[in-house]
């Protein structure tokens, strides 16, 4: 059976907001928790995390089998193994870059740093203070920080608030990454529709401190780098014929490198014919394979290749439709995962 | 005259109570700075009171708790055998109350200055409670902390009234700077009461110059 954290929250927080949130995550891959700002997200994941005690009896919070919180039960946050990167970066600001990075490490007994420290691209930075990091800089220390501590699962606390859409691009690719090198399962908060195009494998949304329910997942594609376009990178739908399926999208990438590419949920139109001239950054056949067995939506061939379309089975297996994209983002993804989007 | 007995009582009155003040005071600056009780506005309220207390009042309880009748002063005098009322020890412990909010205001703001996030970082890292408390919030606080030892040190150097409810006038026992000003100016020693005065003027001068100076470093750094 799949690991998961099952959980049923209950927190109040002031007289107006109470938290009170049930849901079951598996834990793989990047977990998107959504909603506007004051839904109770930042809440959910410090009662997760065992920062604020939940109160009641009914609360629950079980990580793969083990009990964190019951009616009995308040496991501290030390033994959670849980790596919180928070909103601000909250560095230990009496202590270098690389003693930042070892308090966890040695706390959990972890000895070599070297791979962290790699991935994301901190070797220069270790003797360094704190103080005179720059915002991207701090966000990766913060992130080194908590996967160098050895964490069974992260929690991200929208890091990449307050940044502009350039810093977000230079610290992205090495969350991806580090992400999916370390095998830790991710929750990922944000209200950011375009970060959960880009990193998440699904969507929780959140509202007024209940969980709505699960989201339509961001469509993924994989894409290689022809040149240079009007707005960024062009790239062409692996797959892709000549004259169709290309379009730029920002990024900055190599010609020739493969990429992966998250279309938003509310980006992709369907019609049985094709629209004609539209405003879609691109219009591209597809082929509908089958409606997916449990109901959450369909498989299609886009130039044979294959596609998850987060919409009801519209019965139309067989036939061919048409997607207008409205807009495509960049998934920082490594090599290998694209290759498994890929393999048929 | 020689003066070094009356001064270097002072110093080690100061220093004790110093020292067992800060260790005293650390737990209840963090229980102040951290919980969420109800009660912690009447904690907090008690604290404060030696600053607003005529040092005669809190001497004259003091006076009562330590005496022989008491049930404290009794049990000293069965274990020590000497009376805690007019000791270099009963000194010791009326200094401790008049210093205390001297050594826990500081701590106290200087420990609530540490972010909560920094500290919920240390405690995902795999710290415990206290371990965050002595690797993060502690040294964050460092200003703070030697903001209120020093504050502690000078401050009890510079008590009278108290000194002079508990501890009398014993020369080698309870006589401390203050009150041998006061002695020397009734027997008209006016030598000795500038000599010490002054000493006092300066060193306290001195100490609060500090106390601006780490204070200043201490906003240019979390700015």
């Amino acid at each position: 059976m799949a690991r998961t954290l099952a959980f049923k929250a209950r927190l109040a927080r002031g007289p107006d907001f109470v938290l009170d949130a049930e849901a079951v995550i598996p834990l793989e891959g990047v977990t998107a928790i959504a909603g506007q700002s004051g839904s109770g997200k930042t809440t959910l994941l410090r009662a997760l995390a065992g920062l604020d005690q939940q109160k009641g009896d009914a609360v629950r919070v079980d990580f793969a089998g083990q009990a964190w919180d019951d009616a009995e039960r308040h496991t501290p946050p030390e033994e959670r193994r849980v790596g919180f990167v928070f909103q601000d970066p909250s560095l230990f600001p009496h202590l270098s870059v690389e003693q930042n990075l070892r308090y966890g490490a040695r706390r959990r007994q972890i000895a070599s740093l070297d791979a962290i420290v790699d991935a994301l691209d901190l070797k220069s930075l270790l003797p360094r203070a704190t103080e005179g990091l720059s915002g991207g800089e701090a966000r990766r220390v913060a992130l080194a920080r908590a996967l160098a501590s050895d964490p069974a699962v992260l929690f991200l606390d929208e890091p990449l608030s307050g940044m502009d859409w350039d810093r977000k691009g230079e610290v992205l690719p090495y969350l991806a990454r580090a992400v999916s090198e370390a095998q830790v399962p991710a929750l990922y908060v944000t209200h950011a529709a375009d970060e959960i195009a880009m990193l998440a494998d699904r969507v929780l949304t959140m509202d007024a401190g209940q969980v709505v329910g699960w989201a339509p997942p961001p469509i993924r594609m994989s894409a290689r780098v022809e040149g240079i376009g009007p707005n960024g990178m062009l790239i062409a739908l692996d797959g892709a014929t000549e004259g169709k399926g290309r379009f730029s999208v920002p990024i900055r990438a190599r010609v020739g490198e493969a990429i992966g590419l998250g279309v938003p949920a509310d980006s992709l139109m369907v019609s049985a014919t094709h629209p004609g001239n539209s405003s879609a950054a691109m219009v591209v056949p597809a082929d509908i394979l089958d409606g997916a067995n449990d109901g959450s939506g369909i498989r299609v061939s886009v130039f044979g290749q294959e596609v998850h379309l987060p919409m009801l089975d519209i019965g139309l297996t067989g036939s061919r439709v048409w997607l207008s994209i409205l807009r495509a983002l960049p998934r920082p993804e490594p090599r290998d995962s694209q290759a498994d989007a890929n393999h048929d | 005259m020689n003066l070094w007995p009356v001064i270097s009582l002072t110093l080690q009155l100061a220093a004790i109570t110093t020292v067992i003040l800060m260790t005293l005071a650390l737990p209840l600056a963090w229980w102040l700075a951290t919980t969420q009780s109800r009660v912690r506005p009447v904690i907090e309220a008690i604290t404060a009171l030696p600053l607003v207390l005529p040092p005669t009042v809190l001497g004259f309880y003091l006076l009562i708790l330590m005496s022989p009748q008491s049930a404290l002063g009794s049990f000293w005098v069965r274990m020590r055998g000497e009376s805690l009322t007019f000791s270099f020890t009963g000194l010791v412990i009326a200094s401790l109350f008049y210093s205390l909010p001297f050594a826990v205001q500081p701590l106290q703001t200087a420990l609530m200055a540490v972010p909560q996030a920094t500290v919920d970082a240390a405690r995902t890292l795999g710290a415990s409670a206290r371990d965050a408390f002595f690797s993060i919030s502690l040294p964050l606080a460092r200003r703070g902390f030697l903001t209120a030892a020093v504050l502690t040190f000078a401050h009890t150097i510079g008590e009278f009234g108290v000194v002079l409810m508990v501890g009398g006038n014993i020369p080698g026992k309870t006589r401390v700077i203050s009150i041998e000003i006061f002695t020397a100016v009734e027997t008209l020693d006016y030598g000795t009461a500038h000599v010490l005065s002054a000493g006092l003027l300066i060193f306290s001068f001195g100490v609060l110059t500090l106390v601006y100076a780490l204070n200043r470093k201490g906003g240019a750094r979390l700015g």
